[in-house]
């Protein structure tokens, strides 16, 4: 990494350390989950009286309790919630006109690009860790449901876990910063995104078992990057037995998924970041007046 | 056409060309397709020398932002070429960004950030870092008479502040030429008076350049050793203020004499450097080139045929005048322009946005 981008991730870090508010509410939903839905929602307590425990763990794929199932759903939950605001900065620089400065220096156009996925990318990590030792605290509480890990978890096994959570993250960060470096507002920006957070959401396994589902939502699920990073997160966690491929399959998966955001990124990143075509045709803030005038 | 204006070329050739532009055109597609496109920039060739403070001067929408988009390589010509510092801006457009200094009309600073940081982080752009770097941050701060709020966030500063800190940012790696859009847009006429030192002391202690567009009249005239006038995307005067005004035929000599008395044009018409008259009751108005110097001549010889002259006054000419003469339409500032400002800022976020 350059001078030019570590200058610019040193802003953005000096912007974040100073506002982080949007880091705290895009923590809210998954810690309340965590606490609210999590504790009252338990799929174990449906099940008749005596049923036995492996039972419960085969629809839950290797999972040893529901709320354990869940707190990894959440996890990729939290990232990806976090990630809906990585776009946000670029339409503010846009609007206000930093871009324009920045563009005016000989920093290069993949550089500006490069520190904004790194950066939002890091921060969208953050949240998949907190929740994790978040639920792990749980456990520790008493009449409280918490993430309880097997003792078979190897060192290998948690940076597989953590492979996952980072793809997932810089996944859905490519993704929304695409958005970012598309859109000229900050509405349409979050009315795009909040249009794709739920289906997103619900299409995928973070919530509750793809088994119990009917055929045709499996398939939508089965190729969910969410439940892909879920899939892989859990059975890092509980173990690879309730599932139908080997673990490669769905980090392959995940990858690809990754790969199509970062491509549509890089994509719109360099078609707002050009000066070489008429600022007209791509919104440009800083020559927009002249031009209707 | 005023004569100085014909072929924009600087005044002391032996000087070293710092910008040269060959007919820059711009035109700017319509928003849809089908739509007339705007002719922006129409054809504009000029050059700027080592150690000058170059101004475009025109209303809003003439083509001065789009001009000084191309020249600093945020945007890209429809046709004609411009070179900075012999670089080519189309061609090389990552060579003169390092040559360069910028600043907008809008403050682009980051408000939850010190000063001292927007600088840091705007040399660490130009690859620029250590110890050299804060020295001359905290040199610049001193001379921009930022130095007790260097460590302030920028939010807490005041508009003067604000733009004194653009200028700074721009400096802040050492360009030997600074580009300043509308740099005193939004202050008041004090604050705009007091900026323009800054930029003057600039220009001595750094040894810049200094090209910059502005639409007030009296900045282009106080602050700018040479002026091209823009409208309508065209150039349509060049020269040192002074140049333009005597284009316009230089001073006007106001003699008002004792009601009454017979019409005296005939005999100030006569008189050595008075190039025409026009009388309105009993006031003679006298087209000169340097009236403080007919004064006394003028008066003397009215005395002498025994008129009573009441009083004297020379008028110089503005630029205001220039533009009215050029274009054949009074230039508009402070009220319409200002309306017009407002409209501009308004397009700048709103209108960007109508094209997401």
């Amino acid at each position: 990494m350059n001078l030019p981008a570590l200058s610019l991730i040193r802003r953005e870090y000096l912007r974040w350390i100073r506002a982080p508010t949007w880091v705290i509410s895009g923590l809210m939903s998954p810690i309340l989950y965590l606490l609210l839905f999590g504790q009252a929602f338990d799929l174990g307590k449906l099940l008749p009286p005596g049923t036995p425990a492996s039972a419960l763990s085969q629809v839950l794929s290797g999972a040893p309790t529901y709320f354990s199932y869940f707190a990894v759903g959440m996890v990729a939950f939290a990232s990806v919630t976090a990630a809906m605001f990585s776009g946000t900065g670029i339409i503010f620089d846009k609007q206000l006109g930093i871009l324009q400065r920045i563009l005016s220096t000989p920093i290069s156009r993949r550089s500006v690009f490069l520190s904004s996925l790194v950066f939002r990318g890091i921060l969208t990590l953050i949240p998949a860790f907190l929740v994790v030792g978040f639920a792990l605290l749980l456990a520790h509480v008493p009449d409280v449901a918490g993430l309880t890990v097997g003792s078979g978890v190897t060192i290998l096994d948690a940076v597989q876990f953590l492979v996952a959570a980072l793809v997932l993250s810089v996944a859905f960060t490519a993704l929304f910063l695409s958005f970012g470096f598309a859109a000229q507002r900050i509405e349409s920006y979050f009315g795009v995104v909040t249009i794709l957070q739920l289906p997103i959401l619900l299409t995928s396994n973070a919530m509750y078992p793809v088994n119990i589902m009917p055929t045709w939502l499996q398939y939508v699920v089965g190729v969910n990057p969410i439940s892909l990073g879920v899939n892989v997160m859990r059975m890092s966690l509980f173990g690879s037995a309730g599932y139908p491929y080997p673990v490669g399959v769905y980090l392959a998966g995940l990858l690809a998924w990754a790969a199509l955001f970062v491509g549509l990124a890089l994509l719109l990143a360099s078609r707002a970041l050009r000066t070489d075509v008429p600022a007209a045709r791509h919104g440009s803030a800083l020559s927009q007046a002249i031009a209707e005038s | 056409m005023s004569s100085t204006g014909a072929s924009g070329a600087p005044p002391n050739g032996g000087q070293a060309v710092v910008i040269d532009a060959e007919n820059l055109r711009m035109v700017y597609p319509g928003p849809k397709a089908g739509a007339s496109p705007t002719v922006a920039v129409a054809g504009v060739s000029f050059q700027v020398v080592r150690g000058e403070i170059f101004g475009f001067l025109g209303p809003n929408g003439a083509g001065k932002t789009t001009t000084i988009s191309i020249l600093t390589t945020l945007l890209k010509p429809t046709s004609g070429r411009a070179r900075v510092e012999g670089i080519d801006v189309v061609a090389h457009p990552h060579d003169v960004r390092r040559k360069l200094g910028l600043v907008f009309q809008r403050s682009t600073a980051d408000e939850e950030l010190t000063g001292r940081e927007n600088m840091a982080i705007q040399a660490g752009l130009y690859g620029h870092t250590g110890g050299t770097v804060d020295g001359r941050i905290t040199q610049l701060l001193t001379q921009m008479d930022l130095g007790p709020v260097g460590d302030r966030m920028v939010k807490t500063y005041s508009g003067g502040m604000r733009r004194r800190l653009e200028l700074a940012v721009g400096m802040v790696h050492d360009p030997k030429l600074l580009f300043l859009d509308e740099p005193t847009l939004g202050l008041d006429p004090q604050g705009r008076a007091g900026f323009w030192r800054y930029i003057r002391w600039l220009r001595e202690s750094e040894g810049i350049t200094v090209f910059m567009t502005t639409h007030y009249l009296n900045e282009a005239d106080q602050l700018c050793d040479r002026i091209a006038v823009i409208d309508h995307g065209k150039i349509i005067a060049l020269g040192t203020p002074r140049e333009l005004k005597d284009s316009v035929g230089g001073d006007t000599l106001e003699v008002s004499v004792a009601p009454g008395g017979p019409d005296l044009s005939p005999l100030v018409t006569t008189m050595p450097g008075v190039k025409g008259v026009a009388r309105s009751d009993d006031t003679y108005r006298l087209k000169c080139t340097d009236g403080e110097r007919l004064v006394p001549r003028v008066v003397v010889a009215l005395e002498q045929a025994g008129v009573s002259v009441r009083g004297v006054k020379v008028v110089k000419p503005t630029l205001d005048e220039v533009f009215l003469e050029l274009t054949g339409h009074a230039y508009r500032e402070e009220g319409e322009g200002l309306k017009a400002d407002s409209s501009e800022m308004a397009g700048d976020g709103s209108g960007a946005g109508g094209r997401a």
